[in-house]
């Protein structure tokens, strides 16, 4: 149920992206034709065909973007809240972004989690710390000064924790003798640590002046696990569950302050002419 | 981008295909039985089957299920004529008693030995969903005791230990010559 759940949520986003994306190409092509009809009134005199085209685009051009650049930071209210509801969990991770250029962002998520387990056969019980590190990639052009984002990037993660094992069932397909109580075991298992590699997708929209709301999906790909003996990583923090494969999952909920440091000026006229050989490729 | 886009789209589609773990596979090797093969005595490569032969534990009242299609009240569920038997052990001890019946359904020729075995256990991890199971080693000294509590001379004439590691039921544990 929460897989399905998951899923929708992630194709929802990636909807959204498409939507993004399908308002990105005409606005694009706008600033295109910005640039062609603005170079001729530069080095010619004012006499054309159509003036008040120019003047209805003319001041639009000598518009100076101002982009903001600075420290984002924030909370993953989902951990946050998660725990008040459900008593095998607490959690919290905090989120932080540094502009570094126009579109890219580096980024890191820092966080705790302590969960149990209750599977059908088995009860287990993972906790500790984790960081994940990487860049987040802008591709939403924004209008005017709007600074919303919906981002793609990617991430390492590391996570070191322990796992106990609370009790299990023994599987025996012939119970000739009796089906047995959980046996309650009570072994922890320390020093465990996993890597991984995740995708993530996330939009960012400024509510009020420097707060923004996001949220994200990521889909992880486990690289290394070094997993106790007789028995297994069944949740890694910050990586989540575990499944048969390498693949994992993840979810956040964020709430996040800009802090603005410097600002960069930019020229409408020349984001556009530094986007047209992007587009070509 | 759009490449970027369509991958992702791949990779997210990917993992949804993902199997369900949550359920134990009835095919996943869990706590395995002891395996017990029957041979001819007069011809000992070759296996022999047994006559109705039924195997009840120490202080149950029913024997080992072989016909698991047939009625709880059918004497012939409980009764076996292969040349194989699989005996459940005790996970929660270290030694079990069986009684093994030849000739269960005729008063006349009724014939029955007592093996006691004697093991070791160990709880080994298989999966979330199935949880652990129980492996078996069958001990160096002893590791069954045969008895003959009716006095009419034993009908397993020859118990031999195979492999005293109880880990699978794909190989024979005890060879019996009859």
């Amino acid at each position: 149920m929460k897989h399905t759940l998951k899923f929708i949520s992630s194709l929802s986003l990636l909807f959204s992206m498409f939507l993004g994306y399908a308002q990105d190409v005409p606005e694009i092509s706008k600033n295109l034709k910005d640039t062609v009809t603005t170079k001729k009134p530069k080095t010619e005199t004012v006499k054309t065909v159509k003036p008040e085209i120019q003047e209805a685009q003319a001041p639009k051009d000598s518009v100076v973007k101002t982009d903001r650049y600075g420290l984002r930071v924030g909370v993953d209210l989902y951990k946050l809240t998660r725990g008040l509801y459900d008593k095998n969990y607490k959690g919290v991770e905090f989120v932080g972004d540094w502009r570094l250029t126009k579109k890219y962002y580096i980024a890191a998520e820092l966080g705790y989690e302590d969960k149990t387990t209750e599977d059908d056969r088995l009860t287990s019980a993972a906790n500790g710390t984790y960081l994940k590190a990487g860049f987040d990639y802008n591709f939403y052009q924004n209008w005017l000064d709007m600074e919303n984002l919906i981002t793609i990037g990617l991430r390492g993660g590391f996570s070191s924790f322990s796992q106990e094992l609370i009790n299990y069932k023994i599987y025996n397909p012939n119970p000739y003798w009796g089906e047995l109580p959980p046996i309650t075991e009570g072994q922890k298992y320390n020093g465990l640590t996993a890597t991984w590699l995740e995708v993530a997708m996330g939009l960012k929209a400024q509510v009020f002046r420097n707060v923004f709301v996001g949220f994200g999906v990521q889909l992880k790909l486990l690289t290394t696990n070094k997993e106790p003996n007789n028995f297994e990583n069944l949740y890694i923090p910050g990586f989540n569950r575990t499944y048969d494969g390498n693949f994992g999952i993840g979810f956040n909920y964020t709430v996040s302050y800009f802090i603005p440091i410097y600002k960069k000026k930019t020229m409408a006229s020349e984001m556009a002419k530094k986007e047209e050989p992007k587009k070509k490729k | 981008m759009k490449k970027l886009i369509s991958l992702l789209l791949l990779f997210t589609f990917g993992l949804s295909s993902c199997e369900k773990d949550d359920i134990c596979d009835a095919n996943t090797p869990t706590t395995p039985r002891l395996v017990i093969t029957f041979y001819d005595i007069a011809n000992p490569t070759k296996t022999k089957n047994v006559s109705n032969l039924k195997v009840i534990g120490d202080e149950m009242k029913e024997g080992i299920v072989f016909n698991e299609s047939l009625a709880v009240d059918d004497s012939l569920r409980y009764v076996t004529n292969a040349s194989t038997v699989m005996i459940p052990l005790k996970v929660n001890d270290s030694t079990v008693t069986f009684k093994f019946i030849y000739n269960s359904l005729n008063p006349a020729a009724i014939n029955t030995d007592v093996i006691k075995f004697n093991y070791s256990t160990q709880n080994v991890y298989v999966s979330r969903a199935c949880g652990f199971k129980t492996i078996f080693q069958l001990r160096n000294v002893l590791p069954f005791v045969q008895t003959d509590p009716d006095g009419d001379s034993i009908w397993m004439t020859d118990v031999i230990l195979e492999n005293p590691n109880i880990e699978s039921e794909n190989e024979t544990h005890i060879k019996v010559y009859f």
